[in-house]
């Protein structure tokens, strides 16, 4: 597990990202079940189990690089700073941010886990405190039933058709993968103001 | 106290007006055509985590002389501006920065950091008494005069090919950067005035900004110019003819068109 630290948001809201690589992920389709039944739950109970999956669950072969995600999970927490953030939690922020559209469901079909996802990238988004990263540690590795993978593996996994396809990249050359990369990263911070 | 103005803080403070100056405070110029607010901004270098690139931060800062509300309203839609242009470059194959974040609420924008040198430096004609520092340079970079210069020319036609007008082209706004086992290539920078249009005129009134600002910068350039219209030529294809004359036009007028009829 990583862990981004954006020193410019301590005092003003969270500035930590924890983050896991998990490839191959074993149980995506019962994660996905757990966060839709989560949602719905009541009382103290829901509340646990909410706390229990508070992570972005990210498709990993969705993102292009360390920077790609970086990007987009620094765009989510500036928007928690600022009260904007314009799906409900922090965690689907990132999912939103991510997409190239305004449709958060599509954002969340899309990026976040479904019942095929192979390997996933686990997001906890938080204050920076010692005790919290152990905390957050153990309650990714109850919710994800996969091999955690240094992030560096990321780009193996990367599938670029998929990429290209959802951001309307026809003409570009196939083997051309920076190019790509360099231009969903600035997909990616300027979503808040996209058209 | 808001996480971008933290960023900005914490930043190292490098010019007012121009993003091309570099960190030793180059004294700003100020072309004909920047009006005042492509003056009205900072810009920084900040780092947003620890172990990543540095970016470029430009702050468009609150302007006490205007209304808050329009302020607010103007700003966003610079740096929205700003921000799909250079995608758009970037979905076309230009060269430009990447972008790296938005805040449009407080005027941020965070671009990539360019490691290299502007056009404008490695060409003769700077500050008398260094005559040799260009040619170190150029050598530096393994570069010479005519590569760039068509690199100019190839950069500015992909560029108007995607229907972007730079609208501030000067040899300050083009910065090389060297890449290891290859040519160095060549980034455009400073989009601040830029938008998007198909019109010849438009096209043709950019080259000829350009070639304005190649003339009072560097003495004797009129061959530099022409090898950059050359590549510029080669690239555009059949578009070419009709951005060569309308350039003529423009040539005898100037850049603003007669207000007569």
């Amino acid at each position: 597990m990583e862990s981004f630290v954006f020193d410019h948001v301590r005092g003003v809201g969270s500035d930590s990202a924890y983050v896991a690589l998990y490839s191959p992920v074993a149980n995506a389709s019962a994660i996905r079940k757990r966060i839709m039944d989560a949602s719905k739950m009541e009382g103290e109970e829901g509340e646990r189990e909410r706390d229990a999956i508070n992570f972005a669950f990210i498709d990993a072969t969705l993102i292009t690089s360390r920077l790609h995600l970086q990007t987009a999970i620094h765009q989510a927490i500036l928007a928690e700073s600022q009260n904007s953030l314009r799906t409900k939690t922090v965690h689907s922020e990132i999912l939103f941010a991510l997409n190239p559209t305004n449709n958060i469901t599509e954002a969340i079909r899309r990026y976040g886990v479904s019942d095929s996802s192979r390997a996933l990238l686990v997001v906890h988004i938080g204050p920076g405190h010692r005790s919290s990263l152990s905390e957050t540690e153990n309650k990714m590795k109850k919710a994800v039933e996969g091999v955690l993978k240094p992030l560096g593996e990321l780009e193996e996994l990367t599938d670029w058709q998929r990429i290209k396809k959802y951001h309307r990249l026809n003409t570009a050359d196939d083997e051309d993968h920076a190019s790509v990369n360099d231009f969903v990263i600035s997909a990616v911070a300027m979503k808040t103001v996209m058209q | 106290m808001s996480a971008s103005q933290n960023l900005i803080d914490s930043a190292l403070f490098i010019s007012q007006g121009a993003e091309a100056a570099s960190i030793f405070l180059l004294p700003v110029i100020f072309s004909p055509d920047n009006d005042i607010d492509s003056i009205g901004q900072k810009v920084y270098k900040a780092q947003l985590t620890s172990n990543s690139s540095p970016i470029l931060l430009k702050h468009r800062f609150q302007k006490q002389y205007r209304h808050p509300t329009l302020d607010a309203s103007l700003t966003r839609s610079r740096i929205a501006g700003e921000a799909r242009t250079l995608l758009r470059c970037l979905r076309a194959g230009v060269n430009v920065p990447g972008i790296r974040m938005v805040d449009a609420t407080n005027g941020v924008l965070g671009i990539q950091w360019i490691e290299g040198e502007s056009v404008r430096k490695l060409l003769p004609g700077e500050a008398e008494g260094e005559d040799n520092e260009e040619v170190d340079l150029l050598q530096e970079y393994g570069i010479s005069i005519d590569e760039i210069m068509n690199l100019v020319g190839t950069e500015i036609a992909k560029m108007h090919k995607a229907d972007v007008i730079h609208g501030d082209l000067t040899t300050s706004n083009m910065m090389i950067r060297p890449i290891k086992s290859s040519q160095a290539e060549l980034i455009l920078i400073d989009f601040g005035l830029a938008f998007q249009s198909t019109l010849t005129e438009d096209k043709a009134v950019d080259l000829y900004v350009l070639e304005r600002a190649f003339l009072s910068t560097h003495p004797d350039s009129e061959p530099m110019f022409a090898s950059v219209l050359a590549a510029y030529e080669q690239r555009m294809g059949n578009d070419w003819a009709a951005i060569k004359s309308r350039l003529d036009d423009v040539r005898l007028r100037g850049r603003k068109r007669s207000m007569v009829g």
